[in-house]
């Protein structure tokens, strides 16, 4: 009846289900109806799925900055470094949290090479250190430009970095999955790891951003009034 | 395919990890070593592939011989009991993109190939 619909019909109160949608949702109630897991358990490793963000990663950097042991147990190793920012990636599963491989990769900084992270194919992302991915991650746009392009890209998120310094895109496209570990930034002398961690933003974990002292992701936000206020 | 055991990769991977589980399952030593410049094959990709169009026929350096693997052409489709070394490979920007502005000649892309995209350049 697609012919004869109402071009003008408002839009319809409902949510869109993609296809991944509906077809997860059918893998997961015959899953349950088998016995493989009930609802239960789902809805917990969604919980806790959800729950993990980039504080392990951001630690990881922040203690490799403070001990160079460390630091090179994270180049070498990053799977088994993790542990000691409490990530363990074959845990709860036993083969990937979430789901995901268990090749990560910490591709180090210098003052003349910035590394970003893109996954031309899909999103592919550390998961299980840095939480999901943000929405612009996974987009086209970013995939597709990020690249060819990365001065451009990286531009429109406010870095500019200068000719000089050399931007190496990594795109993560088999197993392997990568954080960046940026230069620790002037003006954090004698910082505690707490202080460090707090800088080390998602975005600067993926590379589309540098730590600056002051710039974090739970600073409060400046409030700008409306210039045409409403009253009411 | 039909009698595929849909538990295999749970029975393999389990307490190991993936790529971990496929370790020592590739049919040698690794081909290539860091350093060696290499050529990305421009092979048939009908089904399914992870090897990009945008590398294909460049020329770049291996930067990291990572892991052994089944390539993602067989493994896609279930057929994991052949592995193969997997290559992080550092290109040039400028040699992927021939309008890459010359100003940033310094620019690189890695990315990463199954031993049976690479051939010796």
């Amino acid at each position: 009846m697609a012919h004869d619909h109402d071009h003008n019909a408002p839009a319809p109160m409902v949510e869109e289900v993609s296809d991944f949608e509906a077809l997860e949702i059918a893998v997961r109630e015959l899953a349950i109806e088998k016995g493989l897991f009930s609802a239960e358990d789902h809805r917990r490793f969604t919980e806790f799925a959800e729950h993990i963000g980039p504080t392990p990663a951001a630690r990881m950097v922040a203690k490799a900055w403070l001990d160079p042991e460390y630091k090179k147990h994270c180049l070498t190793d990053a799977i088994a470094a993790s542990k000691a920012v409490g990530v363990d990636w074959l845990n709860p599963t036993g083969f990937g949290t979430p789901s995901d491989y268990t090749d990560l990769r910490v591709l180090e900084d210098t003052p003349t090479m910035h590394h970003v992270v893109v996954c031309t194919l899909c999103s592919c992302y550390p998961r299980p250190i840095l939480g999901f991915q943000p929405e612009w991650y996974r987009t086209p746009n970013y995939r597709r430009r990020l690249v060819r392009w990365p001065r451009q890209v990286l531009a429109e998120f406010g870095l500019s970095l200068p000719a000089e310094v050399e931007i190496r895109v990594e795109d993560s496209n088999q197993k392997c999955r990568f954080i960046v570990m940026p230069v620790r930034p002037a003006g954090t002398e004698g910082w505690t790891e707490d202080q460090l961690t707090e800088i080390v933003t998602r975005d600067c974990l993926i590379g589309v951003a540098l730590p600056k002292p002051g710039v974090t992701s739970n600073i409060p936000l400046p409030v700008h009034r409306a210039a045409k206020p409403a009253h009411h | 395919m039909s009698q595929h055991d849909r538990t295999h990769h749970a029975k393999i991977a389990t307490g190991k990890g993936d790529p971990q589980c496929f370790k020592g399952t590739a049919d040698g030593p690794p081909k290539f070593k860091v350093g060696d410049r290499v050529r990305i094959k421009h092979l048939p990709d009908i089904f399914y592939t992870r090897c990009q169009v945008y590398t294909r026929g460049a020329v770049g350096e291996v930067a990291v011989v990572t892991h052994e693997s089944p390539a993602p052409e067989d493994e896609s489709f279930g057929h994991v009991d052949h592995s193969e070394w997997f290559y992080i490979v550092r290109f040039k920007q400028r040699d992927l993109w021939p309008e890459y502005p010359e100003a940033f000649a310094n620019d690189t892309l890695q990315t990463e190939f199954s031993e049976r995209w690479l051939e010796a350049a």
